[in-house]
Formats: structure tokens, C-alpha cells, sequence
């Protein structure tokens, strides 16, 4: 199972390096090569790496664990066809997450960070329509049964595109240099990982290359279905640039905004599950 | 029975109570369990904090006193949280989340900061109101089908009505913080990170399980 969790780690960190690469060709710009975010890993691997003075010691060590080991059990979730329902409970618990980063420390960059993260918790609501949108569908939040349902009706993304969009929106939502990175934004420095360095910040580069394989191949397996595992993979890159394009052509929103914006789109996500329930009741 | 979790793991019957695991329940439950851990071994930081207009900072202490109030309420918040998850009756969750939502309050009303006892104070408000329609919801459930045990319910036969699971999302939505009242960052910014991480993840964790109620019944 290991060879799993490495390869989408590093395939992870990959898809985060052509993600900064396309932004910044957009940008008119050199930007990086497409494996600095796996040289940033590796790098951060070896730098000296200690707890600062301020921080609550087993909690700030922990979290970095812990961040790694949700992100894990979603891999093998998504790659043995467990309940999505499990994912949707990661994906709001990588809140928590990212809260404990921040507040930990001590440091008041990372606490706005953390406290950001909280507040943005309105981006998670259109995840929750994706499931419930999926369930009147298909009738069953186990991705095998998904899988199946599109093999006998065709994709869901033909089926339903609101409820993938809502889904592709939740996973922007989660890509840095995006309108709505506010955690992590230059005004807070590095946001809630501000004080995570040497080792624990090679932690948090894992456990982002992991979120970004595990929700970009789940958006692949809900709404494409079953597709050999080399297609998967591109599909899952093309995906990804098309994200990188608003990525680049979007400016980051102000928190206010970025709220207001997430509310927005979950009060019509909202109406749009309710009506589909109605029609479909 | 809707496969919306998983299949059972274990399953702990007193009479029609029962206590059960799916997967989904289970990862819940262990996110909890491990958290409330992480609140026994953890000490407090030591929160910095900038005083606009100048260069100066200052450290947030928590006092030896205000610390263990704060670690004996997340503890009794990581075992309520925990109940809720383990359990498989609407009354007995309905019990578990309100003693959540008392306990969220405990954490963060033990800080001596003004900003943050107003909103604990609002916080409480909101909690005590939403239980009114969190147990509303478990007696017309109750009322319309005779039962609460979800997989009793679950199991179909049962025409449980669409208000009482609104009622019981809603007063589980009041209780707990997140996510909806999250907004109110005094409260999510206050020093003890092991405490107020609870508040947030245990107000999650509900929401979580409530969901799975709602569809499974």
C-alpha cells in the first residue's frame, strides 16, 4: 500500500508544480519548473527542523500527522470505492486541520491563518449538495455503486453539470494562488504554515500533494466513472490546468469577499439540490 | 437499509438502543477519540499578538486555573462527541449534542478576554434556543413512528417526517459552532489551541453524523 501513498504524493506535488507553471505562463511570467514542489518537499526534508518556543508542543507536532494521516485513509477510500460520505467528512475536518496549524504556534500569522480557514467554512456546503445531488441520482453514496450507476447511464458529469461544478468549485476553493487562498495569503506571510518548517513543513507539501490527488481523483471516479488508471491521470492533469486558468485570471478576493462569494454559491447550490429533490421525489 | 456509510462494523444492542460502527461513524469516532488525546497531552500555547500602531507584541498567558477548567471541559466535549458518533438512537445522540454545545461553551467562557465572553455569551443563547427544535425534532419522530432507534428507522416501513429531520438538522446546526457559526472568530481566535480546536472539530463532527441520520432514516 505504500507504493499508493508515495506515488500520489509525489504525483500530488507534480500536478502543484504545472499548477504554478501554467499560472505563471499565463502571467507572462517563467515561473517555476514543474517539479519544484517536489524539490521543496525533499528540500524541506533535510533543514533543520525544531518546535518553536511559543507553540504548543504535541499539538503542533501532531497536527502535521494527523494532516497526513486523513489525507491517507481518503486515498484508500476513494481508491477501494468506499462511502464518499467518508470524504466529504475529510475534506471538512482538513478545517480543523489547518485551524490546528495555525493556532498552535502561537504566532499570530498563523492564528489569522487558522482563524480564515474556519470562517471560510461555507466553501464546504457545496460538497455537502454534491453528495446529496449524487444520493437522489444514483441512490447510493458508495463509489463502487457510482461507478456502476455510470456504466449503465453514462457520466455524471452529463447527467448533472451543476453538481459537478460544485464540486470542481470546492476543489478551487482548495488550490493555492486562487480567489479564494485567503489562509494563505502574503498579508499573513505564509498563512497558517507560517511557523511549520524544516520536517514539519515536508509534512504539510505531503499532505497537499495528497489532498490534490485524492480530490481531483475523486472528481474523475463521481462524475466520469471507471477509466483505466493511465486516463485517469490525465484527465485529472487536464482538470487541473483548466483550474490553474481561473487560478491565473482571478485575483484573490479579500476574506469578506471570498465569504460572501462561497455563500453565494452555496445558497444557489442549495436551491439547486432543492429543486432537484422536488422534481425527483 | 440506504448504504450510505459503509456496512456495519460492530453493533452493541441494549434491547432496541444500540450502539454501532460503520466505517464512516468509525473514522468519526476515531477523529474524536484521538483529538481528546491530543487535549490530555497538550499545554496550551503561548499566543502572541501584535499591538497595532507600533512595533511591541505581547504573549497571551492561560493561567494553571483557567487551564484546567478549559482541559476538563474539551475532555467532556471529546467524550460527548464521542457518544454521539457510537450512538444509534436519535434521543441518546439528541442528549450528546446538547451536552456538546454545553460543553463548547464551557471551553471558551473559562477565557478572561471581553471580546471573547461576549461571544461565548452569544454562543450560549444560540445553543439553549437551538434546542428546542433539536429535541422538537426527536419527538416527532418519536411521535410519528414510535421508535428512535435509526436502524429500526432506517430499516424502512417508517414514514418519518421531513419537518422532524429539518428540526433535528437545525437544532444540531445551533449547537454546534461550526460550521455555520463560525463566522464569530472571537471565539476561534482565543488562546488554549488544544481547547478550542475541540470546539470547532466536535461542533464538526456533529454536523457530520447528523447528515448521515438525516439520510440513512
Amino acid at each position: 500500500m505504500i507504493e499508493y501513498l508515495v506515488f500520489a504524493a509525489v504525483f500530488g506535488l507534480l500536478l502543484l508544480g504545472i499548477h504554478r507553471k501554467v499560472i505563471a505562463r499565463i502571467q507572462i511570467r517563467p515561473g517555476p519548473p514543474i517539479w519544484q514542489e517536489i524539490l521543496h518537499a525533499l528540500k524541506f526534508s533535510f533543514k533543520s527542523t525544531w518546535v518553536p518556543k511559543t507553540a504548543s508542543s504535541a499539538l503542533f507536532v501532531a497536527v502535521v500527522l494527523v494532516g497526513i494521516g486523513i489525507w491517507s485513509a481518503a486515498l484508500f477510500v476513494v481508491l477501494a470505492g468506499e462511502s464518499i460520505l467518508i470524504l466529504f467528512a475529510i475534506y471538512m475536518l482538513h478545517k480543523i486541520v489547518e485551524h490546528g496549524y495555525g493556532l498552535s504556534s502561537g504566532s499570530p500569522y498563523g492564528k489569522f491563518g487558522g482563524v480564515r480557514s474556519v470562517i471560510s467554512a461555507a466553501s464546504e456546503i457545496p460538497l455537502f449538495v454534491t453528495i446529496a445531488a449524487i444520493y437522489l441520482f444514483t441512490g447510493s453514496l458508495i463509489l463502487r455503486d457510482i461507478t456502476a450507476y455510470q456504466d449503465i447511464h453514462g457520466p455524471l458529469l452529463l447527467i448533472a453539470p451543476p453538481v459537478a461544478l460544485a464540486m470542481y468549485i470546492v476543489i478551487l476553493s482548495k488550490m493555492p494562488y486562487g480567489p479564494f487562498s485567503i489562509v494563505e495569503s502574503k498579508e499573513l506571510v505564509s498563512g497558517y504554515k507560517t511557523e511549520h518548517f524544516g520536517a514539519w513543513r515536508a509534512g504539510l507539501a505531503v499532505t497537499d500533494g495528497l489532498k490534490t490527488f485524492v480530490l481531483l481523483y475523486a472528481f474523475v471516479a463521481i462524475f466520469i466513472g471507471a477509466v483505466p488508471f493511465w486516463a485517469a491521470l490525465i484527465i485529472m492533469t487536464a482538470v487541473l490546468i483548466s483550474l490553474s486558468f481561473v487560478c491565473a485570471v482571478t485575483p484573490m478576493l479579500s476574506p469578506f469577499d471570498s465569504v460572501t462569494v462561497q455563500g453565494i454559491i452555496t445558497g444557489l447550490m442549495l436551491i439547486y439540490a432543492g429543486c432537484l429533490w422536488w422534481v425527483m421525489s | 437499509m440506504p448504504d450510505i456509510g459503509g456496512s456495519d462494523l460492530f453493533v452493541l444492542a441494549f434491547g432496541d438502543i444500540l450502539h454501532y460502527f460503520n466505517p464512516y461513524t468509525a473514522t468519526l469516532f476515531l477523529l474524536a477519540l484521538l483529538f481528546t488525546g491530543l487535549v490530555i497531552a497538550s499545554r496550551p500555547e503561548r499566543q502572541l499578538d501584535i499591538a497595532f500602531g507600533g512595533d511591541a507584541y505581547y504573549a497571551k498567558m492561560t493561567t494553571v486555573s483557567e487551564m484546567r477548567f478549559r482541559r476538563f471541559m474539551a475532555i467532556a466535549c471529546g467524550l460527548a462527541s464521542m457518544g454521539a458518533m457510537a450512538s444509534g438512537d436519535i434521543f441518546n445522540f439528541t442528549l450528546f449534542v446538547s451536552l456538546v454545545g454545553i460543553t463548547n461553551v464551557g471551553i471558551v467562557s473559562a477565557v478572561r478576554i471581553r471580546h471573547v465572553l461576549n461571544a461565548a455569551y452569544e454562543y450560549g443563547i444560540v445553543a439553549m434556543v437551538a434546542t428546542l427544535p433539536l429535541f422538537g425534532g426527536a419527538a416527532l419522530i418519536l411521535g410519528t413512528t414510535g421508535t428512535l432507534s435509526i436502524q429500526a428507522l432506517a430499516a424502512g416501513g417508517f414514514a418519518v417526517p421531513l419537518v422532524g429531520k429539518a428540526l433535528l438538522a437545525l437544532g444540531v446546526i445551533g449547537e454546534g459552532m461550526a460550521p455555520f457559526y463560525a463566522a464569530k472568530a472571537e471565539m476561534f481566535r482565543a488562546p488554549g489551541a488544544p481547547y478550542v480546536i475541540m470546539c470547532s472539530l466536535s461542533s464538526l463532527l456533529i454536523f457530520l453524523r447528523v447528515v448521515e441520520i438525516v439520510i440513512t432514516i
